[in-house]
């Protein structure tokens, strides 16, 4: 992959991701600490936090001046920045402005893959029964049932209808349910889940997966919730989501190759992988590289 | 390369379990299933990629641990997908399977799929040492060991292969394991009619030895 390119300074990434918004820190470790560094696309970040609540991020090139980025913001809880040129806004979470919902993020943990591989991880509902068995799926509940998958007119994708029965859905509840989910891929890095809500059967949890791409091989993964308020507190919800992340993450990290693969005869796809075929071939459509093997590259 | 290499003492993998290893830079996955048979695949599930050495082996299947498809021994053919039980699996629904061959001492591995299983005869009496990995191309181990094993000249039989006197009336084989191109483990055997009181100080001993042969064959590597 071609770095940051120090001469003329020009996206080394291709600008559907180089110009868009990425998360790069958590808001409540750098109040701590007033200092983090990180990394987009491979170009070194610090982001710093002010006694003013000012947040700047400061990137680090081969050789040249360190510079300040231009475009930065906090929001959701989370530092948002862009090396390039940003032609629309960060992704709205609607639910977030609802404002009796608990709205808290799970925690930020490097995992040594591809954020597109995370994302698509995120999306899997086969795996469910077993990486996460005894809370969000079991034995001998494994099948997986034919759901829909359709565009988004504004770009990404939209899976509905997926049902899984699972015995702990979230840290609330002491007994299993059918959930109903809803998936909506809206940025190449970004998954939402939407999951029944047991007790307000016309409103659903949300649950988002930010990755952070930070290398092609190497992601941040952060997560946003927004609850409804039933029985439910911010820290219960960030122990559930990092008890079922630490489930993932040796999974993620042992998948070969570390990138995605685009192309359809790569890897061996089947009906409940619709979303993961769905995901891939818009991925494609819209020329992601960054974290993929692109079709004809292997 | 159509070449048979060893990659694991005989006993290292039990029946019902899962092992990992490397030759010429390919990753393996080795299992045996509840039957005795032994099996060599691509470490690599061909549905989502994670590595079928993090999987089980249940009973003639080797089970992976991210969809828990089921392949079976033998022929990697997958038998079971959990999220479709009702369908049968496609016959292209299988990991890259590798010829295994087993001489009684050593497990060897072909890394071309179709090759014709070697027609040598069982190894006979003697005593397998613990393998040593080594940070070190096959090439300096070899120089190392041409060099002579505790004082006694060693002789090449191939480029993976030498052999010399440990003490007669005993014999020793050394093969060699291409892992990457930086990384060689060292298999080696005595061979010879060995009473039961002497294996445990003749590993103790030939340990000490293998584990300088490594030491000097990762200084030299190094400089």
């Amino acid at each position: 992959m071609i770095m940051s390119n120090p001469v003329n300074d020009s996206p080394p990434v291709e600008s559907v991701l180089w110009d868009d918004w990425h998360p790069v820190a958590e808001l409540a470790p750098l109040q701590r600490t007033g200092i983090l560094h990180t990394m987009l696309f491979g170009v070194p970040l610090t982001v710093t936090l002010a006694a003013d609540g000012a947040v700047a991020v400061s990137r680090h090139g081969a050789g040249l001046p360190d510079r300040r980025l231009e475009h930065v913001d906090c929001r959701y809880g989370l530092i948002w920045a862009s090396l390039g040129t940003p032609t629309r806004d960060i992704i709205d979470f609607p639910e977030t402005r609802e404002s009796d919902r608990i709205v808290c993020t799970g925690g930020s943990v490097g995992v040594a893959v591809s954020g597109l591989r995370a994302v698509e991880n995120f999306l899997d509902l086969g795996h469910l029964a077993f990486v996460h068995a005894g809370y969000l799926g079991e034995e001998p509940y494994t099948e997986i049932c034919t759901y829909k998958v359709e565009p988004l007119p504004e770009g990404g994708i939209l899976a509905t209808g997926c049902r899984v029965y699972q015995p702990r859905p979230s840290p609330m509840d002491s007994q299993g349910f059918d959930v109903d989910y809803v998936y909506a891929v809206r940025r190449p890095y970004i998954v939402a889940l939407l999951k029944a809500n047991p007790v307000e059967k016309e409103r659903m949890d949300m649950i988002a997966l930010l990755a952070q791409p930070v290398t092609e091989e190497r992601c941040v993964a952060h997560v946003l919730m927004a609850y409804p308020p039933h029985n439910v507190d911010s820290a219960s919800l960030r122990w559930f989501q990092q008890l079922i992340f630490g489930q993932d993450r040796p999974i993620l990290e042992n998948q070969i190759p570390k990138r995605l693969p685009l192309d359809p005869r790569a890897e061996i796809s089947i009906r409940a992988d619709n979303s993961s075929a769905h995901y891939r071939r818009w991925l494609a459509s819209i020329g992601v590289r960054y974290g993929a093997v692109p079709i004809g590259a292997s | 390369m159509n070449r048979w290499f060893p990659v694991s003492a005989c006993g290292e993998v039990a029946p019902n379990s899962v092992a990992h290893t490397q030759l010429l830079g390919q990753e393996l996955v080795l299992w045996r299933a509840a039957s005795g048979m032994l099996n060599a695949w691509e470490n690599r599930c061909p549905h989502r990629g994670v590595r079928l050495s993090l999987g089980n082996c249940i009973g003639e299947e080797l089970r992976c641990q991210y969809h828990a498809w089921r392949f079976a021994t033998g022929s990697g053919q997958c038998t079971h997908i959990p999220s479709h039980p009702g369908q049968k699996p496609a016959s292209t629904m299988r990991p890259m399977v590798f010829p295994v061959f087993e001489d009684g001492a050593f497990a060897w591995v072909n890394l071309t799929p179709d090759a014709a299983m070697p027609v040598s005869a069982a190894e006979g009496p003697g005593l397998n040492l613990r393998s040593i990995f080594t940070v070190a191309a096959v090439a300096t181990v070899r120089q190392l060991l041409l060099q002579g094993y505790a004082e006694r000249a060693v002789n090449l039989v191939d480029e993976f292969t030498l052999e010399g006197a440990a003490g007669p009336p005993l014999g020793i084989r050394f093969m060699l394991q291409p892992v990457t191109q930086g990384q060689t483990i060292v298999h080696a055997r005595l061979r010879g009619a060995i009473d039961a009181a002497q294996r445990l100080p003749l590993l103790r001993t030939h340990n000490a030895r293998m584990t300088a042969v490594r030491d000097r064959a990762e200084a030299l590597s190094a400089c």
